[in-house]
């Protein structure tokens, strides 16, 4: 018997450590085979997932400065499962959140296991709420966006939705390298829906998005918003821009627009004010266009130095229209052209010129294409091809009317004129960085084409300045202690109901070149619609000129007039108090004072803009003809603080 | 009358063991039930007095010699078959099944009393009988009757799962009876058509757990919850498991009966499969003692008392931790020394009470 039994007991034994070993099996199996696939299931049965806003990258500016943040503000969001009293809940959190009551009481009596009561909500909003200490009732930490400086730079950086996707500007056009990939919000439910714990919310991922550095200078932004702005108000216009380019380089230092707005707040603003105006917006572009067409004829050589050109005293018949010019000339030399801004002038050149050449000088310029700016919605203006000109479009269009330009391509086909013939496509964006710092992209400047000669680039500049001496059209647009290189501009609206011009809406612009001998500096402005006046010499010119000083201060270029000469004192007293205060640069002052004044009489204007040339001295020109009278007298020094000039009257 | 001796032979090794288990149980209990908002005691506290209720019976059975018991197992066994008699005309009805005597402080359960009521019967038996020349078919019949009326009457409560653990139970007890080779075929036959047989007896919900653990998934709100959840929260904790009171599945209640018959699979979930590993190993190191028990036990009745109280608990072990991993469909039975409740640790203690009892007289003749 005992034998037996000890024999069935180890047999049973056996039995029962095969039906563990079976069991040991079985979880290994459910527990490392089949782990990953029984972990999901258990994670997609109790964990809810909320996808939370990602965080963007930081715009910044040339030197670092924030224009567009994100910083973390508390969203608000409810478990109405666990909210215990409804009603009271719903007033009450509707009062602390400026919500209607009867939608909070809505979600709260939904039955929804998660949804937001209110995201993004002001750090006030968020404290009162914490204060009514409700069950069900959480906060999360969402990126908002924010701009720091306001309404500054509001139209190139544009704006983001609350989700917050790129909708405007930069936002919009660098949404993909700004926008991260969002986190979530983990929460952990029972089997019932509830959720169990404060503590149980965790916010996993996100990775923060890519940050930016602009060319624009947060300060010359500055600069330009406030004196565009003084500008506007002053010329009593409906709205204007500006745009400062440094021309070497294609980047754009600022670009401001007015009306303004405030992206942080962008419910209060229609649409029509977040347009960016440099890039959306396409006005004739008036006088200014005689810049290239001038480059184009000296390139083409359709025109000779010293040549005269007769302006018919104001009114020229073309195509079987009288056309005219706002003050009469005879005959002109065409180095004066611009300075006089005579459209008889224009139109004749551009038929030296002709339709074709005129029509791919303008094309090389840029005109009627876009520009390629990092920003959305730029438009290309409209620049018919030459087959469909007639005689008076090949006219109008050589002194800016009948063709449609942003301000931005006038800017850079002006910046083409001052770097010495090339056209750049403008930067606005320097550079992209990964949140870690790393460097992703940068961009150089690009020379989308030459267009003229150095030679012609260079002379052509050398004209423009005539616009701001004594005579031309653009003396307001005179910078104390520099040499401006200038155009106006004075272009009819089209009046949209009508179709052809208007008789009073027009656009005034100025561009200038500063320093004119090296520059630095493209500075367009553009005032649309003003009342007071409707000259760009009048109510464009007073705001290049301050917008000019104050950047080429900021950027601390020194002053070079009275290196040279003195400056106009009739012009600008400041200046003249500016330059004195200014030490003068060894050596230069050993060189200078041995300049004297040449002997000028009889001479022609001309002639006198030669002796400028060659001699490097900047005189200043009164009326036109011969030199009657000159100051200081032949052989005298010129001395920094008063200005040499000569007076011209008509010959004989 | 206590031998001084008999102290000496306390079998502390086993006791401990049991303590062990229970203590890692009531653990798990705690890590179970933590999330409830219970009124009154928790329910790990309550196991705890159940514990010691059950270590004082224990200790109360070993006092008696175990043969005293050679005369009480009959009446016990035919008072029990009557208690499941009367459950079945005035029993207490709860869930759907008539189970329980209500004794005013406590339900007791005859089935469960039964299951210890059937090793002394059939010890008595067979401690009474030798078959030199091995059991043929009509020697087994009465202790085929012996089994299956208090099968027949606790199937009929209905519990399943009781029932088959007292099948089970009994028929292991069988194996150490010398049966004739042509008898032990025919018998293994029959039990490998009684399912099919059955199958025509079982209630709805009965097939509905059949048809569920072939096919979890065909209702996975309903008949297949169980299996599907326990599966998901044994599952998921992986090789080193969730860590204690971290088990997502148990504590977020994905997992039902968690405190009862699913308390594995809080464990598993917890603890992953080394946890499982180890506890696997210590209940077999328990049914391991409890066979070397009745190995060394010094007479037949003995041997067949230990047997018989081990193949309870081992049964109970494999069917829940079957059902828990999904070996086996859903039946209600719980994980001794695991699973909360009184009757499981009362019957479990009583058991290891006998088993004690039977290791310290080892050397008494």
């Amino acid at each position: 018997m005992g034998k037996w039994v000890g024999f069935r007991i180890k047999l049973v034994g056996a039995l029962f450590v095969v039906f563990f070993a079976v069991i040991v099996a079985r979880a290994f199996y459910l527990q490392i085979f089949e782990q990953k696939k029984l972990h999901a299931r258990a994670k997609q049965q109790h964990q809810r997932i909320i996808p939370l806003n990602p965080q963007r990258g930081t715009i910044f500016d040339a030197h670092g400065e924030e224009l567009a943040l994100s910083i973390n503000v508390d969203s608000v969001y409810a478990h109405p499962q666990e909210v215990q009293n409804v009603s009271g809940a719903a007033k009450a959190l509707a009062k602390a959140l400026a919500l209607s009551p009867a939608k909070v009481r809505k979600k709260l009596e939904s039955g929804k296991p998660f949804l937001w009561l209110k995201r993004q909500v002001t750090p006030r909003e968020s404290e009162r709420v914490r204060a009514l200490d409700i069950a069900g009732v959480g906060f999360i930490q969402e990126p908002r966006r924010f701009y720091p400086n306001s309404e500054i730079g509001a139209h190139m950086l544009g704006f983001t939705g609350v989700d917050p996707k790129g909708l405007e500007g930069l936002e919009l056009k660098y949404d993909s390298e700004l926008l991260g990939s969002g986190g979530h919000l983990i929460y952990e439910r029972d089997a019932r829906g509830r959720v169990l714990g404060t503590g149980k919310h965790t916010v996993q991922g996100g990775v923060n998005g890519n940050s930016l550095y602009l060319t624009v200078d947060k300060n010359l932004q500055y600069i330009a918003e406030k004196e565009l702005a003084a500008g506007v108000k002053e010329a009593e216009a409906k709205a204007g821009s500006i745009v400062i380019i440094e021309p070497h380089s294609g980047k754009v230092l600022a670009m401001a627009t007015h009306p303004v707005f405030n992206p942080n707040n962008i419910r209060k603003f229609r649409p029509l004010q977040w347009r960016n105006r440099v890039v959306c917006d396409t006005v004739e572009p008036g006088s200014t266009i005689k810049v290239f067409l001038m480059a184009a004829a000296f390139e083409e050589k359709v025109v000779r130095k010293k040549q005269f050109i007769n302006c018919e005293n104001g009114s020229f018949s073309v195509g079987g229209r009288v056309i005219h010019d706002s003050h009469p000339y005879g005959p002109i030399r065409i180095e004066e052209v611009l300075k006089v801004s005579s459209n008889i002038a224009a139109a004749k050149i551009g038929k030296k010129l002709n339709r074709e050449r005129l029509y791919s000088y303008l094309s090389a310029f840029g005109f009627g294409s876009r520009t390629g700016v990092d920003l959305p919605g730029e438009v290309a203006g409209s620049l018919r091809p030459p087959s469909s000109w007639y005689e008076l479009d090949l006219a109008s269009i050589s002194f800016g009317q009948g063709l449609t330009a942003t301000p931005l391509q006038v800017a850079m086909a002006t910046a083409a004129i001052a770097n010495g013939g090339e056209l750049m496509e403008p930067i606005l964006v320097e550079k992209v960085e990964s949140p870690d710092g790393r460097l992703l992209h940068h961009n150089e400047p690009k020379v989308v084409r030459r267009v003229i000669s150095k030679e012609v680039a260079d002379y052509v500049r050398a004209l423009m300045t005539l616009t701001t001496e004594r005579g031309g059209t653009g003396t307001l647009g005179v910078v104390p202690g520099f040499l401006v290189a200038g155009k106006t501009g004075t272009a009819q609206k089209v009046d949209p109901v009508t179709g052809g011009y208007s008789a009073d809406r027009r656009v005034a612009s100025f561009v200038g070149i500063v320093p004119a001998e090296a520059p630095r500096l493209v500075v367009l402005v553009v005032i649309d619609e003003p009342q007071t006046s409707p000259y760009g010499g009048v109510v464009a010119a007073p705001v290049f000129s301050r917008v000019a000083s104050q950047t080429l201060a900021y950027l601390r270029v020194d002053p070079n007039i009275e290196k040279k000469q003195d400056p106009f004192p009739a012009v600008n007293p400041e200046a003249v108090a500016f330059d004195a205060a200014e030490p003068l640069g060894e050596g230069t002052v050993v060189g200078d004072k041995k300049k004297r004044m040449p002997k000028l009489f009889g001479l022609s204007c001309r002639q006198v803009l030669q002796q400028m040339e060659e001699s490097g001295l900047n005189i200043k020109i009164k009326g036109h003809g011969v030199v009657v009278e000159q100051s200081p007298k032949p052989g005298l020094p010129i001395s920094f603080k008063r200005a040499a000039w000569v007076r011209l009257a008509p010959a004989g | 009358m206590f031998d001084r001796r008999l102290l000496t032979h306390f079998d502390w090794f086993f006791l401990l063991l049991i303590l062990f288990v229970s203590t890692i149980g009531i653990l798990n209990l705690y890590s179970a039930t933590f999330s409830w908002k219970t009124y009154g005691q928790p329910v790990y506290i309550k196991q705890i007095f159940w514990l010691c209720m059950g270590i004082g019976l224990a200790l109360s059975l070993c006092v008696f010699d175990y043969r005293k018991l050679r005369r009480l197992g009959w009446p016990l066994y035919f008072f029990t078959l009557g208690l499941l008699g009367w459950v079945l005309l005035f029993g207490k009805t709860s869930m759907g099944a008539t189970r329980w005597i209500d004794l005013g402080f406590f339900n007791l359960q005859p089935s469960e009393v039964m299951k210890v009521a059937l090793i002394l019967a059939l010890a008595c038996y067979f401690n009474e009988r030798s078959y030199p020349l091995g059991c043929s078919l009509r020697n087994l019949l009465i202790p085929f009757l012996l089994l299956l009326i208090p099968f027949g009457l606790v199937i009929k409560q209905p519990d399943l799962g009781t029932g088959l653990l007292i099948l089970f139970i009994g028929s292991t007890i069988l194996l150490f009876v010398r049966i004739r080779f042509k008898t032990l075929l025919f018998l293994s036959a029959c039990g490998a058509l009684a399912p099919i047989f059955g199958w025509f007896f079982l209630k709805d919900y009965q097939k509905a757990r059949i048809y569920s653990f072939i096919d979890p998934e065909r209702d996975p709100l309903g008949a297949g919850y169980h299996i599907i959840q326990s599966k998901i929260a044994v599952g998921s904790g992986g090789f080193w498991g969730k860590g204690f009171m971290h088990g997502t599945q148990s504590q977020l209640s994905f997992l039902p009966e968690r405190h009862t018959d699913f308390a594995f699979s809080v464990f598993a979930e917890e603890w992953g499969f080394a946890g499982c590993v180890a506890l696997l190993l210590i209940y077999l190191l328990i049914v391991g003692w409890g066979l070397f028990i009745a190995y060394r036990a010094s007479d037949r009745f003995g041997k067949l008392l230990a047997v018989g109280v081990v193949c309870m608990f081992f049964w109970h072990v494999v069917v829940n931790l079957g059902m828990v991993i999904g070996l086996l469909p859903v039946v209600g039975v719980p994980l001794p020394l695991f699973s909360y409740g009184g009757t499981s640790m009362i019957t479990t203690m009583i058991g290891v009470g006998l088993l004690l009892n039977v290791s310290m007289r080892r050397f008494m003749f």
